[in-house]
């Protein structure tokens, strides 16, 4: 048949065990005596952008959390189900989260950078891994750098504080410090909220291309935001997930109808 | 204020891309409304009930790709939430698809004519079939080139080309009642031919309407309206 647009979006359904980045099994969470995440199933595909949308408390960070075993950092929680990436349940007894850590990159809303210059800021993973030789630190900060779209601008004063750099510039720090370990998967948690709209592009313009290199999980209350860069979508409320599927379906022709009032401003 | 919308200084490249597709999909559609044309012009003239039929089944093609225009122009809309002249470019680019789609049904019914084996037996209404389906096919060519450039002068020039249309079209009209006068008995097969003639015609008024989207992309302005005729004026000076 005749096709005058071209997809490289397979239907949620369609997506192999071999094209799955992150398997969530079941996965239910209680944080401080509260269940945050009820009974979740979904399967996020390797090398594409997946958004998690929903209202404040939903549960998205959480679930966001659970990629990483962030959640683990409050005390009072329970973790029920299995979270499967490359093969293996990262809740399992022998996995070592610090080296999970190193696979999966995060990226938080306010840029956090340490005080310490541009180029100690992306290499410190890889020096808390133990990594002297100098040449291949420079190699992994330049190329990180690169990735990050940063490169251009920093290569003249690698060794200034980088908290001299602008919000936009520091987030793609941030961005670059999770890119020096080269990890398969890097989450965002509302990477872009503190940023004006013109740096939010060229941060989304740069998401977009880091699809390539790793699988990518962000999570955003900008709806707008969410549409326009996402390739798949999973919509949350109250814990639990409404509606996942890719994203061109679910923001012109959501399946569930508390989705349809959620992205079109109708709901509460 | 006249503006050529540029697709390539988008932030996003993806975005970039979904708009030149989407205006490339709209040129796709018009080149194969316009080999539909001319194998349907062939056909009557060579009397190709073959060509015809082939004609009018390809004419399932021209409505699955409308079907696309529109479903990518919903998506973009839904997922980009362009504004300004790329909003106009979308909404300009969903309403020709519609139009080319509507030209597509009218060369079907021609070419249905000739499939049917009811070309007119006179010389005269024949001939000035062929010289509207002529002049529709430079029409079209100079409409679809000018939505290919945005260019707003192109626009106008191939808009006013409707007039001739319109004028053979009324001369051809005449020709046909004449016929009809003389053998009122051949009514039924004469409807047909009006039928055809009529659907020669609103070719050319679809084009008129495709090029007032392109002067509306470039000007965001109704084409019908005061202040844009006194600036078609203008142009033409």
């Amino acid at each position: 048949m005749l096709k005058l647009f071209e997809r490289d979006i397979l239907s949620v359904e369609e997506i192999s065990t071999s094209q799955t980045g992150i398997d969530v099994r079941d996965l239910c969470v209680h944080l401080n005596g509260k269940l945050v995440l009820n009974h979740i199933n979904l399967r996020i595909p390797k090398n594409k952008i997946t958004a998690i949308i929903g209202q404040s408390g939903c549960g998205k960070t959480t679930l966001l959390n659970s990629f990483n075993r962030m959640n683990e950092l409050n005390r009072n929680h329970t973790c029920n189900g299995e979270v499967w990436i490359d093969d293996r349940n990262i809740y399992d007894r022998r996995e070592r989260v610090s080296m999970l850590r190193t696979q999966i990159g995060m990226v938080f809303q306010r840029p956090n950078p340490f005080p310490m210059s541009i180029y100690e800021n992306v290499c410190f993973g890889l020096r808390i891994q133990g990594e002297k030789n100098r040449r291949k630190l420079d190699d992994s900060v330049e190329r990180a750098l690169k990735n990050a779209a940063l490169w251009e601008e920093v290569k003249d004063r690698l060794f200034d504080s980088a908290l001299l750099l602008s919000g936009g510039q520091q987030q793609r720090l941030m961005i670059a410090r999770a890119l020096a370990l080269e990890p398969s998967i890097l989450l965002l948690d509302e990477p872009t909220s503190a940023l004006d709209p013109l740096t939010t592009l060229h941060i989304e313009e740069l998401i977009n291309a880091l699809k390539k290199q790793c699988t990518l999980v962000i999570v955003t209350h900008n709806m707008q935001q969410a549409a326009r860069v996402s390739d798949y979508a999973a919509f949350m409320h109250k814990g639990e997930l409404i509606e996942y599927s890719d994203s061109d379906s679910l923001f012109t022709m959501p399946a569930k109808q508390q989705t349809e009032d959620y992205i079109t401003g109708r709901y509460g | 204020m006249r503006r050529q919308i540029q697709l390539n200084t988008h932030i996003s490249a993806k975005f970039n891309q979904e708009l030149e597709s989407l205006k490339h999909s709209v040129l796709t559609m018009g080149g194969v409304l316009e080999q539909q044309l001319v194998n349907t012009l062939v056909a009557l003239k060579e009397k190709a009930p073959s060509l015809a039929e082939r004609v009018a089944l390809n004419d399932s093609k021209v409505d699955i790709m409308e079907t696309q225009v529109e479903q990518e122009c919903m998506r973009i809309i839904a997922k980009r939430n362009p504004t300004a002249g790329d909003l106009r470019l979308i909404m300009t680019v969903s309403k020709t698809a519609t139009d080319l789609e509507r030209i597509g049904d009218e060369i079907a019914r021609v070419a249905r004519l000739v499939t049917l084996n009811k070309i007119p037996d006179s010389d005269l209404v024949f001939t000035g079939m062929l010289d509207i389906g002529n002049r529709n096919v430079s029409m079209m060519r100079a409409t679809f080139d000018a939505f290919a450039r945005q260019d707003d002068k192109a626009a106008i020039l191939a808009h006013q080309q409707d007039r001739d249309i319109d004028r053979v079209y009324k001369k051809v009209l005449e020709q046909t009642a004449a016929e009809i006068q003389l053998n009122p008995a051949e009514i039924n097969q004469w409807m047909d031919v009006l039928w055809a003639i009529r659907s020669f015609e609103r070719i050319g008024d679809r084009c008129k309407n495709i090029c007032e989207y392109v002067i509306y992309l470039t000007y965001g302005r109704d084409m019908n309206s005061a202040s844009m005729k006194k600036t078609v004026k203008k142009l033409l000076k």
